[in-house]
């Protein structure tokens, strides 16, 4: 395509339009698109495309910007970053050159898209060259040689890219552009975070002394250069001993240590980090060094291709350091990011190995528990909230040939007989209502045989969510006391033999002596009716211990069934007071009895019991000419070992005595089985240390409380409760 | 007073002598024993003694089976019926009471107030 507006004989468009610009998606990340870039360094622009349609321009520096500027660039797509509105101009649009100059100066563009007739992207025409190609017409040799100038840039730009290590792109370009540039010495001049700096690359010719690796102090290089450096400055010096020059006399000594007659000083822009950015008050450029070319021979007149060239190279290092950065920082987040998979891999494999631990531990906990509960002799069941069996352990197989395996979700109901369900169905309504059951009962076991077996329903019972509780079952286990209560008869037989078998002995005995003393049967000496007492008492005494013991064993082992009935507590108090009198006359004691008619709640005769132990005791701790006084009267609240709530009123009955009295640390023991105040005393007084503990057995088995009060040397006050009766 | 003829019935034969001469001594009763149940319902038939004093616990037929037999019998129901024994539970004391012995004597008993003892019971003066 050719025109001729006057501006140029032979004006091609070709010329200025890029017919394979690199074109991406505005989501494309700036990463990717900073890498298409690269890979073509004669590109300076992508095309941004969205659903085939041009949405914008972003150039080379557009992206350097955004790199340099936004500490989450990695983030960013290209949509974020467009500077140049969408314009564009249709190729059947281009008339000529001046025209298109026309729409360059009215738009805030430097790169113009041409679509063909379908909005096809067809190229792509570069403000610049528009200008050089309309304002200096070059002829076609001139092109040609800018042509080969940008294949050459093109290569160098090739080399630098083909390694990834900024020291080793560093060296490239200054080898390159000494080479491309003839220049006697160029080199790379870092700037440090001290404000010193040093040569951190070089190309220089033999004949000139290097300064590769030396370091200058921050007066070579203040910081206020740095700064005009960082905002772009470039500094050209045909000859640094020209006045015009600008080089202070110091500098200019300092410089002819390196021969050095002219140079070309270009900026490379350090992009700050991510964080950097977020932390220091820039403008997102930090001078991160020089790219310096010396003319040594002579001073030299650098040329606008030299310069741009240099500028180009710049440029490219600065993409080099951002890549670099970039690489960099991937690394570590890499690197991060492999720490964190490596501790979450290193904390997975430590859960995975205490879940198979729990999971043996489970296996084993489980284990044992089949092994436990499999040879427990004991049933062990559990049954759900619809009476069905959940787990049977082995027993049920042993004892009634029921398997465990069979027995599994079927109800309690289906595998009992029912009369037998019907017994126990109550139990286990009241299970399933939370409460704990115990009961006895007998089954038949697979020998046929009954056995007596012991049952408890242990509800299992599970918080819900706002604390209420739900019965989700029971566990049912049932023991064989088939021979506990075996035992228990034979020791009920054991005591109606022995309760028989002694006393029968002991009533000969008892008679024959009491025959004895009376002397009608021969007199005896004195030493023999002394002997003869001793015998009597002792077989008193022996009477009196036989019949506690088996009065305490019957009420302890339950054996005894207490005929609770209304009676008069006052007649129970004259009745127990009447058959004291002789054994009180016999030690001249006097009975007062201050009574008021009660009705209790109780068996008359264990409460007579209960008095004539607790009068004869104050009997025999009384000296003579003493009195005993029982007392009767009632109370609204009787004390009680349970709630408060649970106490009723009573009757309180006393037996006051003025004997000796019982140690305060005492009292508290006297109700307990051998425990006498004194034991020696006691024997005198003919006691067996039963007495109270029967006496305390059966005021519990009525629902009363015992108590004494007591002081030493004044007597002593036995006190006991009895509930009063509802009428 | 006349004076009573007693009917002994217990295996032991030393509780038989001691009652003996405990009742011979204090009382000056005529005394005949028998050393188990059938025995004594046998002498009871035909000595048709003024009262029995029964032990419970004897061997073949105990003290209860045999008061149950001379309280069927015509020639010994009306026998006044003394238990001398030495259970002293108070549920055994309950059943005594219900069978509708005359009085129940615990052994061991004071020989020196056995015989005021029984003529309490059957309201017989010493």
């Amino acid at each position: 395509m050719e025109c001729d507006d006057g501006v140029g004989e032979h004006f091609l468009w070709e010329e200025v339009i890029d017919p394979h610009p690199i074109t991406a998606s505005s989501q494309t990340s700036l990463s990717r698109a900073l890498a298409k870039l690269t890979a073509q360094p004669v590109k300076d622009c992508i095309v941004v495309m969205r659903s085939n349609r041009v949405v914008g321009i972003v150039t080379q520096q557009n992206l350097l910007t955004a790199i340099s500027q936004r500490h989450n660039w990695t983030k960013l797509r290209l949509a974020k970053v467009i500077s140049q509105p969408a314009t564009t101009i249709l190729q059947a649009d281009l008339s000529t050159p001046a025209a298109v100059l026309e729409i360059f100066e009215q738009q805030p563009i430097s790169k113009l898209p041409v679509l063909d007739e379908q909005n096809n992207l067809v190229g792509v025409i570069s403000h610049q060259r528009l200008l050089q190609a309309t304002s200096h017409p070059e002829p076609v040799v001139s092109i040609q040689r800018q042509h080969q100038r940008a294949q050459l840039f093109a290569e160098i730009t090739l080399k630098i890219r083909q390694s990834l290590q900024l020291k080793d792109i560093l060296q490239t370009t200054v080898e390159e552009v000494q080479n491309l540039l003839n220049a006697d010495r160029v080199l790379i001049y870092q700037v440090l975070p001290d404000g010193t700096g040093k040569a951190t690359s070089e190309a220089v010719k033999d004949a000139y002394p290097a300064v590769l690796g030396m370091a200058f102090p921050e007066e070579v290089f203040p910081k206020d250069y740095q700064q005009l450096y960082a905002k772009g400055r470039i500094l050209e010096i045909k000859d640094v001993h020209a006045p015009d020059a600008g080089i202070a006399e110091c500098l200019l000594e300092f410089i002819e240590q390196w021969d050095i007659q002219s140079k070309l000083i270009v900026p490379i822009v350090y992009p700050l980090t991510p964080e950097q950015s977020q932390t220091e008050p820039s403008d997102g450029h930090e001078l991160w060094g020089l790219l310096i070319a010396h003319q040594c021979e002579s001073p030299r007149q650098w040329t606008d291709f030299e310069l741009e060239l240099m500028q180009q190279l710049a440029a490219q290092i600065s993409i080099a350091l951002s890549q670099g950065q970039m690489l960099e920082y991937l690394e570590e987040r890499v690197k991060l990011r492999t720490a964190e998979l490596t501790e979450t891999n290193r904390a997975l494999q430590q859960e995975i190995q205490e879940r198979k631990q729990i999971e043996m531990a489970l296996r084993q906990s489980e284990e044992q528990m089949r092994l436990i509960t499999n040879n427990l002799p004991v049933l062990i069941a559990y049954v759900d909230a619809q009476q069905r069996y959940g787990f049977n352990n082995q027993a049920y197989n042993y004892w009634l040939g029921q398997d465990p395996v069979t027995l599994h979700g079927k109800s309690i109901q289906s595998v009992t007989i029912p009369e037998y369900y019907e017994k126990i169905q109550p139990h286990i309504e009241a299970a399933l209502q939370g409460e704990q059951v115990t009961y006895e009962s007998e089954i038949i076991f697979k020998d046929e045989r009954s056995h007596s077996v012991s049952v408890s329903y242990i509800p299992h019972v599970e918080l819900g969510s706002r604390g209420k509780a739900k019965i989700n079952g029971f566990f049912a286990l049932t023991t064989d006391i088939s021979d506990r209560k075996a035992i228990e008869r034979m020791k009920d037989e054991f005591i109606a033999v022995v309760s028989h078998e002694l006393r029968t002995p002991l009533t000969s005995l008892h008679g024959s002596l009491k025959l004895i003393a009376t002397g009608r049967l021969g007199h005896l000496s004195d030493e023999g009716q002394q002997m003869l007492a001793v015998a009597d008492e002792s077989t008193d005494r022996l009477v009196r211990l036989v019949n506690n013991v088996l009065d305490l064993q019957r009420i302890e082992s339950g054996d005894v069934t207490m005929d609770h009935g209304v009676c008069n507590a006052a007649d129970l108090v004259e009745q127990a007071a009447e058959a004291m009198q002789t054994m009180a006359k016999q030690h001249r004691i006097e009975i007062q009895t201050q009574l008021q008619s009660l009705s209790i709640w109780a068996d008359p005769d264990y409460i007579v019991q209960t008095l004539t132990n607790l009068i004869g005791n104050a009997i025999k701790f009384s000296a003579p000419n003493k009195k005993i006084t029982l007392s009767l009267q009632p109370l609204k609240t009787a004390p009680t070992d349970q709630s408060p709530e649970q106490s009723s009123p009573a009757a309180l009955f006393c037996v006051q005595d003025h004997g000796q009295g019982i140690p305060t640390d005492k009292l508290g023991s006297i109700f307990e089985r051998f425990h006498q105040v004194d034991s020696s005393d006691s024997r005198k007084k003919g006691g067996t240390g039963l007495g109270l503990t029967i006496c305390r057995k059966i005021i519990e088995q009525h629902g009363g409380t015992i108590w004494a009060e007591s002081q030493l040397g004044k007597g002593s006050k036995f006190y006991f409760t009895i509930p009063l009766s509802a009428n | 007073m006349n004076s009573k003829l007693i009917l002994i019935i217990d295996d032991e034969e030393p509780i038989q002598k001691v009652v003996r001469l405990s009742l011979k001594l204090e009382a000056n009763w005529q005394i005949i024993c028998a050393s188990s149940g059938l025995e004594g319902i046998d002498l009871a038939e035909h000595h048709h003694p003024d009262a029995i004093l029964l032990d419970v616990m004897m061997p073949e037929i105990d003290g209860i089976n045999t008061f149950e037999r001379l309280n069927k019998n015509v020639d010994t129901q009306h026998i006044p019926v003394i238990l001398l024994t030495a259970k002293t539970g108070t549920a055994e004391k309950r059943l005594f009471q219900k069978i509708g012995v005359t009085g129940v004597i615990t052994k061991p008993f004071d020989p020196l107030t056995l015989a005021s003892q029984i003529a309490k019971l059957l309201q017989w003066t010493l």
